[in-house]
């Protein structure tokens, strides 16, 4: 397999790449071909057939160029509310609800329309930061295709009806004691439910709860079990952590601990950027993630490696355990984090991955304990998810009642297992043996298809609920918005399903509170809903010492592994209906709507079947009897044995957004073996998948895109302007005055989680294209994640780099422009104005970045009403035939300038956070005033580590980033 | 061979060249006259609304300033129209039998609110604020026209760019004390010599600059 490195060739020496040969043609034609489908199939029709286009386009020319008035109706108040002004923003504290945890958001509403979800800076897990999925939540709650109203078998009913029977139901349950009542919910946290299941479980002793939850942390808390003797969540203090061990462990990637996580990382890291101790991160994994690719030191090992090296770093830091047999490599990066670990004593972190045997997680608690890391780097607390009667056995004991006959009625509550529990249960099958079923959840999901009853939910932004965030403080959950579907919430459903009607989610929540303050609810309450969090309400942080040692484990199924993983966009396929996570390209292969198997360069170099396995080729992977086809990704990193297969995608969602998007992976997955099966076989199969996939898209031409220094170099401060700013330019000069906005981004924190990019989204009303759209490079994102590689395709070094527009000083878009639709303001913005594009695409073919995005269609004029809803009023939705452009979120910048001048200030620094810099969970972005030396982003840009993205071509930006500092093994570094 | 040109030709070249000339240039004309028209920019007409309310009444005769009704405007991008409730505080008491107030008690009563017709409307890629025009002193006249004297509310100035544009190249004569923004008739105000100096000190006191106030991005986002 040739890697195409030679056209990227750099000053410094260093190649970066972006993509496998194999896949992706050669680079150059990518570059060439900017807007690759712009005139597909022209060239070869000949000249008459040309010259049509060209006369219907100068004939519409007129038609497009006509604006339309807007909706020119007003609806004032009957009665207002006081003290308010109708169209300022309205902030709301609340939270999101992610796999059952709380993602604290401030939710901003424009005339009563939720359109923002911004991160909570006060709350003590999150501090500001968001997460991709967070970001989204507002695209669900406004999602058309989510279920509008109850239906019984399949027909719309009314809440009456399903009130009715549920009466009823109740009645024949209350006089056996809820025998036969079995209740399935997803992963939760909150207390309102436990109160209520509490309730539920006084009244009918007979009934049952269970929970399934396809990706929890399930064997995290058996670990715990075995080193405590009960089970206890792991609370990690990472910002704490001079050296981070991590063992196939995802820290940063994503799911519901992510932003903590990446929070406290970023503290830690940006304290090593100023000499302040180490921040060191070790990992060994079979498939690349987010962890992997920002670690300084990483090694590719199998999945079933994992328990062999998490013993060998016991036995190298001291334990009598023997030291089982390792490869070179393995040895080497094992005496490197041994030796790094033992340098910091007691500020270094083992973590092993959940998806790891209890024996072998627990094993690294044990390690941290002997470390002293217990109590600072790593601390436990009771569980703060509600965890069910039969424990890890809960879906399989429904199951089991469920053949035997014993369930009479099966409420599911946010829950899908009939499309993600494992295969083996054969749980679809055995739940049409209740008697009466009833699915209550946001959509009309597999699941739903086949209950008796349909009672669509409430989304967490449009009820009242409460959760906890990973670090177990509570949030109360409130409304930003009344529900504009027939919906019900998720606590009055479980109160129905009892026969007891007319509980508001209010009073329910409220109920719970109520009980726990007595006398003090009312400040209480209040307080928690305007701070968005309870304060001191997580459990604290158990007293536990001296770890037992776990017993001795087996170590490794030999042969090829398959693994199981979480889409990095659709969860385990909850947001399947979620376009902007549909459209999101994947941090780690930047695939969009579809999943896919990775599988190692060599691994598909070696399986050669007629030409090779290529990206997009159709496989067949099969274990333990069972398989699944999909289409296959040569993935730079991955362990030569493992293939790893995205689940979540595959759903069977007919009429939906969701539907036949991806493959299904779940029914490899069993119960026995839920994270990695061993003895797996790859076949190709005939066919060829076409992937939207945006990593060759917008490939620059030159070099040192990505850029390291050492340690050392990191700490200087520049002496002087950098060189590009002396260069002669024929473009004018711009006066500079104060402000004048800049940005800078730190690539050594940055952790390509997508998090700004769906935060952009969500602020610019970002139009969706959906998949041909996109695989034709016309995908609309703004701000997009560069991905590089570095080094030899099956061990390389990953890079990401967020790049908006660079708002160049010496801009060529501005020079392209034949009507000025793209000028410069005395800010420094490069602006686009949209009623002055004509949609030549001369700026884009200028614009050295390909940061600009063309309207080839009218991607917002059909949008149904919901939509239409869940826009940022501040910003122009964009028609056909339109360029546009990151613009610094320029609505935030006038804004602001306007509320300074009413007060008669100048704009603080800090007081202007675009969307992507607000969302950022490692406070990568910074954005401010570059004329005022004391700015933020003026003290990054003053650091040696600035530098200028194509520095070469003179432009000039005023977007820099900051080049990542390589912490290999001390003395290193280039 | 045949001449393949007549002896006219050259004539009707000439003429055709001509008539071509003139007929783009009448088109231009008719063009720009049109999109100046009263007719296209929509000055001096009336708009249906659910109720013939009138500005000359209430605010020419009995004098209610603009903030009583339109209540975002010093706080706010859009001044906003009032709640039925606005109304129904003084016509619970006057007026009360009225057909023509009949909506605003339906309205009320049924808890549907008033649907009213803009008469000023910018387009939707424009974006104007209020709240910083009335903080400067631009006076609701000077966009809005003498509200007071229009027994149905219509359009005063074409909302064409170039009346934007006017004033943001020279926003001076415009200005007017803030405190008397809603002011209606500034006859007397311009008699005094003393205040053609106010423009001009009013923009040094706020720091307005006029190259910034032109600049793409004051509006357009």
């Amino acid at each position: 397999m040739d890697i195409d490195t030679s056209r990227l060739s750099s000053r410094t020496g260093r190649r970066f790449w972006r993509a496998v040969e194999a896949h992706d043609g050669n680079l150059d034609a990518a570059i060439e071909a900017e807007f690759a489908a712009a005139f597909e199939g022209l060239s070869d029709r000949g000249r008459r057939e040309l010259l049509k286009v060209m006369g219907a386009s100068l004939a519409l020319l007129g038609v497009a160029g006509c604006s339309q008035q807007g909706d020119v109706r007003a609806m004032p108040y009957v009665t207002a509310p006081e003290f308010e002004t109708a169209d300022n923003p309205k902030h709301y504290a609340t939270a999101v609800i992610m796999a059952g945890w709380a993602q604290p958001v401030i939710g901003v509403t424009h005339v009563g329309r939720p359109t923002k979800l911004e991160g909570n800076p006060k709350h003590p897990a999150s501090g500001g930061a968001t997460d991709a999925f967070t970001q989204a939540a507002l695209l669900g709650l406004y999602d058309p295709n989510r279920a509008q109203g109850p239906k019984f078998e399949g027909r719309p009913a009314a809440w009456a009806a399903f009130d009715d029977a549920m009466v009823e139901n109740a009645a024949r349950l209350n006089a056996r004691q809820g025998e036969g009542f079995r209740l399935l919910t997803g992963a939760s946290t909150s207390p309102t439910l436990a109160r209520q299941l509490n309730d539920l479980m006084q009244r009918w002793p007979k009934a049952r709860w269970h929970l399934f939850e396809p990706f929890d942390d399930g064997l995290r808390l058996e670990a715990a079990r075995l080193a405590f003797g009960k089970p206890l969540d792991r609370r990690l203090h990472v910002d704490q952590a001079e050296v981070i061990v991590s063992l196939d462990d995802d820290l940063l990637g994503p799911g519901p601990q992510q932003t903590l996580n990446a929070r406290q990382w970023s503290t830690r890291r940006r304290a090593f950027q100023t000499g302040q101790g180490q921040a060191r991160l070790f990992v060994a994994e079979p498939t690349p993630s987010l962890t992997g690719a920002v670690a300084g030191d990483r090694l590719i090992a199998a999945h079933g490696r994992i328990p062999a090296l998490a013993q060998a770093l016991s036995s190298a830091l001291g334990d009598s355990a023997t030291m089982p047999t390792l490869s070179a490599l393995e040895q080497q990066w094992l005496e490197r984090a041994a030796r790094a670990m033992k340098a910091v004593q007691g500020r270094a972190l083992v973590t092993v991955g959940a998806q790891h045997a209890p024996e072998v997680q627990a094993l690294a608690v044990a390690l941290n304990a002997r470390i002293g890391a217990l109590g600072r780097t790593i601390a436990f607390a009771e569980p703060a998810a509600l965890s069910p009667p039969d424990g890890a056995q809960s879906l399989a004991t429904l199951v089991r009642d469920l053949q035997g006959g014993a369930v009479d009625t099966l409420v599911i509550l946010d829950a899908n297992p009939v499309f993600t529990a494992p295969a083996d249960l054969g749980f679809a099958r055995a739940m049409e043996r209740a008697r009466v079923r009833v699915y209550a959840g946001l959509h009309d999901d597999e699941t739903a298809a086949l209950c008796h009853w349909r009672a669509p939910i409430q989304h967490c932004l449009e009820s009242w609920t409460d959760a906890r965030a990973v670090d177990g403080t509570v949030s109360l959950v409130q409304p930003l918005v009344r529900p504009f579907y027939d919906v019900r919430s998720a606590h009055a459903v479980l109160e129905a399903v009892q026969g007891r009607l007319g509980a508001s989610d209010h009073d329910l929540v409220t109920q719970t509170w109520r009980g726990a303050w007595g006398g003090a609810f009312d400040e209480t309450w209040r307080t928690s809903l305007l701070d968005g969090f309870i304060a001191n309400s997580a459990p604290a942080e158990a007293a536990v010492s001296a770890a037992r040692v776990a017993a001795a484990f087996a170590s490794e199924a030999p042969g090829l592994e398959v693994l199981f993983r979480p889409d990095p966009s659709l969860w385990d396929g909850r947001f399947a209906n979620n376009a902007w996570l549909q459209e999101l390209p994947k941090p780690l292969n930047k695939v969009t709507w579809d999943n896919v198997i990775a599988v190692s360069p060599a691994f598909a170099e070696a399986n050669h079947i007629g030409s090779g396995i290529d990206s997009g080729d159709i496989v067949r992977v099969e274990a333990g009897g069972r398989s699944v086809e999909g289409p296959v990704w040569v993935t730079p990193g991955q362990a030569r044995d493992s293939i790893t297969v995205f689940l979540g995608y595959g759903r069977r969602l007919p009429g939906q957004l969701g539907d036949g998007h991806g493959f299904d992976g779940y029914p490899l997955r069993t119960s026995v073996s839920p994270f990695a099966v061993g003895g797996a076989r790859l076949t190709r199969v005939d066919g060829k998948r076409l992937l939207a996939c945006t990593q060759d898209h917008t490939a620059l031409q030159g070099f040192d895109f990505v850029r390291t220094v050492s340690p050392d170099a990191a700490r200087r401060e520049r002496s002087g302007p950098s060189s590009a700013s002396r260069e002669p330019s024929l473009y004018p000069d711009w006066r500079a005055s104060s402000p004048s906005w800049g940005m800078s981004v730190d690539t050594d924190v940055c952790i390509g989680c997508n998090a700004c990019v769906t935060a952009c989204d969500a602020e610019n009303n970002i139009p969706m294209v959906g998949k041909d759209q996109v695989a034709k490079g016309r995908a609309m994102h703004w701000l997009r994640i560069d991905h590089y590689f570095e080094g030899p395709a099956d061990d390389p070094k990953l890079f990401f780099q967020p790049v908006p527009c660079m708002h160049c000083e010496k801009a060529p878009c501005e020079m392209g422009c034949p009507v000025g639709a793209t000028v410069h303001s005395p800010d420094g913005l490069n602006l686009q104005v949209y009623n002055r594009c004509i949609g030549t695409r001369t700026c884009s073919s200028f614009c050295p970045y390909k940061v600009r995005r063309f309207n080839w269609f009218d991607f917002t004029g059909k949008d149904p009403p919901e939509l239409q809803a869940a826009r940022n009023p501040n910003v122009t939705v964009r028609s056909r035939g339109v360029m546009e452009k990151c613009t610094y979120c320029i609505q935030r910048i006038s804004d602001a300038r306007i509320a300074a001048e009413l007060e008669g200030r100048p704009i603080a620094d800090g007081e202007i956070k675009t969307a992507c810099q607000q969302a950022c969970p490692t406070k990568a972005i910074v954005f401010g005033d570059v004329i005022n030396p004391e700015s933020e982003v003026s003290r990054r840009k003053r650091s040696a580590r600035d530098y200028t993205l194509l520095e070469e071509v003179n432009t000039r930006p005023r977007t820099t980033y900051l080049a990542r500092i390589d912490d290999g093994e001390e003395g290193e570094g280039a | 061979m045949a001449q393949i040109f007549t002896p006219a030709a050259d004539t009707w070249l000439r003429a055709t060249t001509l008539a071509t000339v003139f007929l783009l240039t009448l088109g231009a004309f008719l063009f720009a006259g049109y999109v100046n028209s009263d007719y296209a920019t929509g000055v001096g007409m009336v708009v249906d609304q659910p109720v013939p309310f009138s500005h000359k009444h209430h605010v020419g005769d009995l004098g209610i300033d603009c903030r009583m009704c339109h209540t975002g405007v010093e706080t706010s991008a859009n001044a906003g129209f009032p709640p039925t409730h606005t109304c129904m505080t003084c016509h619970s008491q006057l007026w009360t039998g009225a057909a023509a107030l009949a909506p605003v008690r339906d309205s009320l009563a049924e808890d549907k609110p008033l649907v009213w017709n803009r008469v000023s409307e910018v387009p939707n890629y424009v974006f104007f604020n209020h709240s910083i025009h009335i903080d400067r002193g631009v006076p609701c006249v000077a966009c809005h026209g003498r509200i007071d004297e229009m027994p149905l509310t219509q359009r005063a100035h074409p909302f064409l760019m170039r009346f934007c544009t006017d004033c943001h190249r020279d926003p001076g004569p415009k200005l007017r004390p803030p405190d008397q923004v809603t002011r209606m008739d500034w006859s007397a105000w311009d008699s005094v010599p003393e205040h053609r100096r106010y423009g001009i000190e009013a923009m040094k006191h706020f720091g307005i600059e006029p190259s910034r106030l032109i600049n793409c991005e004051t509006c357009h986002r």
